[in-house]
């Protein structure tokens, strides 16, 4: 019995995407009141004070994130978080984010769509919804936990990515992940790496090259300048050459565009975050996400004592999409099963393309979370 | 080449934080330019360091203002947006880092409208932000459609027979928004200077509305001058000239870090776990009585009557014995009226997939929470061995072969009814030390005994 050394706190996941940004060393958030994403707002209210930082109330959604950008930019890791009606205000600031290449993380807490929906009832239907936001196609990293001791890790995980890849990153959540109530193992949650985006010193040999938005190739990114330090900053929402100077048809400011998704794509192999659980004996793949990658985990608990054989993917990293993994674990598989609680299956559409020759099952639900028993059906 | 560090320009002899040689970029008699310059020598006067001042500029003519300045930190923003995002970089320095950046917001009336909450919201805040609204009542770089700063009867593209909405007062929203500085002024007024100058030596929120005249699509159409501008403002009762200042309320950071920055922080995360020192650990006759099954538990009572919090010592008692637990609630959005209602699922292994599927328990303490079990059609989870325990009050069929009515309001009281039913499923089932839950409402309530003023244990049997 292990129990008496397990660390165990009652944590919802909004609570512990708020002690996951503390421990991330986040100092700034912003908020707005939604169902149901409130908790990590509250949770930043309480937790920011006691370690030196700042919460503010904010009046909506628009004034979260561009407070949360305008801090980034002074040099203050930041974070807001919202759920769909929100996400749908901040489209546009959080287009600011990526193309000044500012540090920022987005929590989405899915509830029922469209438009207000159900703001008590959870959902999957933001995949599409996070991603696509921006006018060109720009990749935004997309993490999401399965639960609250994950929320915390992925939290961490998400200002990581931010801060070294100099861009926005949005940490997918649910409403039974984020108000569900648990027991939370915080066992070696302690020793988590946190890293912090790289800063240019100004007496550093490199620095007559260093340009704010400037790069040498696909995964360099620039060190980062705070507004308020000694070094001048111009940044602007518009397409701008490396000296963050407003241009247009100038084939360096191209470049500049075209980097800002080259830097994403790069780095792609190093964000991929999954729990792959393999039966041999098994032709059925089922690929999940989020709160139905729970019920994934039950049905494969309840195909073991079955003698079915199933294999279970569980993705983290939504996206960029991990199109190598997909691949080179669907090969072992004929039957692949995807199970995502929203309409049409957002994610499959995305991907089944990787899986060519092979029978594609989608499990789609909405207004519920998907039972052991729908995904059992389709094995 | 412009100079990267801003710490090597001498503002001293330099006079000018505007780029040599560049040249202004707005149509010959824009108000934009004088603006633009007079800003210039208002910090030329105020001799800030360069590294301390960041010009956060909107969309619009004035928004190319970028560019004339290369000896500050410039920020340019989406469309009205720009007093939001000075406000998070204000806050941010005052409260988190050097506390001495000026951040200075350049928007047009088109942006000051479009984004007027946000200035709204920085004057409520008092943040250090200096908002300059170059107010030609229209939209210039789009074409020269109405603003709502457009006076009545103004020629537009959008009104081409006279505007017939009264323009905005800004001072007075701003002024209304408990800004402590704030004027009203004309491009071409001689103190144009001294009231920048002054507006961002405040600290705290300051807004100037500078009146000026878009050469391109207001005169003409308009016959105007820029003469007539104050003419203009106080046809429609706009007054001019210095409205507000005053320094009543701190600038928002010397509040907040009153309040919170001037003590240690020795928060810890890791801290403050769940005790199961002295706990008997009692999975195993858990897992003996029950095998490896979750109980799943609902609790429906009504809102006020502490119904979740109940279910949380539950939770919290069972975590003790080393299960695991998950636990949701459920209330109409009015969250103080109606229903209340809990699902609890206790077992000896985490905890995978969260939904109720065979209740082992279902307690229901008032009729909220009976009607809403109805109509979200629980009974239809339940089998024959579910264990029903109910307030004697409520109007139960026959359901399952193990029900217990009991005097639960009555006996412990309304905002302990669903306590006292956790309590007697806990005596019924002995799912684990039930010790540990008697602790957790003695210290929370001083006393376990006083849980009931008639003893319900006595229905066990």
């Amino acid at each position: 019995m292990q129990t008496s050394q397990r660390k165990i706190k009652l944590r919802n996941g909004n609570q512990m995407i708020a002690e996951g940004a503390i421990y991330a060393g986040c100092k700034f958030f912003a908020g707005y009141p939604i169902t149901p994403a409130s908790g990590i707002y509250k949770g930043m209210i309480d937790l920011l004070p006691q370690v030196g930082g700042l919460a503010i109330p904010s009046p909506d959604e628009i004034s979260a994130i561009a407070y949360c950008v305008g801090a980034s930019m002074r040099g203050i890791k930041s974070m807001t978080a919202t759920s769909g009606p929100g996400w749908s205000l901040m489209i546009e600031t959080v287009q600011y984010a990526l193309i000044t290449e500012t540090p920022l993380v987005i929590v989405v807490v899915q509830r029922l769509g469209p438009a207000t929906g159900g703001a008590t009832q959870g959902a999957q239907g933001d995949i599409l919804f996070t991603e696509f936001a921006t006018s060109g196609g720009y990749t935004i990293p997309v993490l999401y936990p399965t639960n609250p001791r994950e929320c915390f890790e992925l939290t961490v995980k998400a200002f990581n990515w931010s801060e070294k890849l100099r861009t926005p990153v949005i940490l997918l959540s649910d409403k039974e992940i984020g108000m569900t109530t648990e027991t939370v193992d915080y066992s070696d949650l302690e020793n988590l790496i946190v890293e912090n985006r790289e800063y240019i010193d100004p007496e550093n040999s490199n620095f007559e090259d260093w340009k704010m938005y400037g790069f040498k190739d696909a995964k360099d990114i620039a060190k980062f300048a705070p507004v308020g330090g000694k070094i001048k900053v111009t940044a602007t929402g518009s397409a701008h050459n490396m000296d963050g100077e407003l241009k247009k048809n100038d084939p360096e400011t191209i470049s500049v565009l075209k980097h800002l998704e080259d830097k994403i794509q790069s780095h792609k192999d190093e964000l991929i975050d999954y729990e792959y659980f393999e039966n041999p004996n098994s032709n059925t793949l089922i690929i999940s996400f989020g709160i139905t990658g729970r019920t994934v985990r039950e049905v494969i608990r309840r195909t073991k004592k079955m003698n079915k054989n199933v294999s279970s993917l569980i993705i983290r990293s939504l996206f960029p999409i991990p199109e190598n993994l997909f691949k080179t674990i669907s090969d072992k598989y004929n039957r692949i099963i995807i199970a995502e609680e929203n309409l049409n299956g957002q994610y499959r559409r995305l991907i089944q393309y990787l899986f060519n020759n092979k029978e594609v099952i989608g499990v789609n639900k909405i207004g519920g979370m998907i039972t052991p028993q729908e995904i059992l059906e389709k094995i | 080449m412009m100079e990267k560090l801003l710490t090597k320009i001498d503002i001293q002899n330099e006079c000018t934080y505007m780029t040599k040689g560049a040249q202004m970029p707005f149509c010959k008699g824009c108000g934009h330019t004088h603006i633009l310059r007079k800003l210039d020598e208002a910090l030329f006067r105020i001799k800030l360091n360069p590294e301390d001042i960041c010009l956060v500029t909107d969309i619009g003519c004035i928004g190319l203002a970028d560019y004339l300045f290369d000896k500050v930190h410039t920020v340019h923003t989406t469309h009205g947006r720009s007093t939001a995002f000075a406000t998070g970089i204000a806050l941010a320095d005052k409260v988190l880092a050097s506390k001495k950046l000026k951040t200075i917001v350049l928007i047009g009336d088109g942006g000051a409208m479009i984004g007027l909450l946000h200035i709204v919201n920085a004057a409520l805040l008092n943040t250090d932000v200096t908002v300059l609204v170059a107010d030609n009542f229209l939209f210039g770089m789009t074409g020269g459609q109405q603003s709502a700063f457009s006076p009545i009867n103004f020629v537009t593209q959008t009104s081409p027979f006279g505007n017939i909405i009264p323009p905005l007062d800004l001072c007075k929203v701003a002024i209304s928004s408990k800004a402590q500085f704030v004027a009203r002024k004309i491009s071409t007024d001689k103190d144009l200077v001294d009231v920048i100058a002054e507006a961002i030596s405040f600290e705290g929120f300051s807004l100037v509305e500078i009146l000026e005249l878009c050469t391109e699509y207001a005169v003409e159409k308009n016959k105007l001058k820029g003469t007539d501008l104050p003419e203009i403002a106080l046809e429609h009762g706009h007054q001019l000239g210095l409205l507000i200042n005053e320094k009543l309320r701190p600038e928002f950071s010397k509040i907040y870090s009153e309040k919170f920055m001037d003590k240690p922080f020795e928060f810890n995360l890791f801290s403050q776990f769940l005790s199961t020192e002295n706990v008997n650990l009692d999975q195993d006759k858990f897992q003996s009585k029950f095998g490896e099954s979750q109980l799943e538990i609902i609790i429906a009572g009504s809102a006020g009557e502490k119904v979740q919090s109940s279910a949380a010592l539950l939770c919290q008692s069972a975590a003790l014995n080393g299960l695991f637990t998950t636990q949701k609630n459920d209330n109409p959005v009015t969250q103080g009226s109606g229903f209340s209602l809990s699902e609890v699922i206790i077992s000896p292994q985490e905890i995978f997939y969260t939904g109720v599927d065979k209740p082992f328990a279902i307690i229901i303490v008032s009729n909220d929470g009976l009607n809403e079990l109805r109509s979200q059609n629980y009974f239809e989870k339940i089998t024959s061995d579910t264990i029903l325990i109910f307030d004697e009050s409520l109007n139960m069929p026959v359901l399952t072969s193990k029900m217990y009515k009991l005097p639960l309001r009555k006996s412990c009281g309304p905002d302990k009814a669903a306590l006292g039913g956790i309590d007697f499923l806990l005596n019924l089932t002995q799912p684990f030390q039930i010790e540990t839950f008697k602790n957790l409402i003695q210290k929370r309530f001083g006393s376990y005994e006083n849980l009931y003023k008639e003893d319900i244990l006595k229905y066990l049997n």
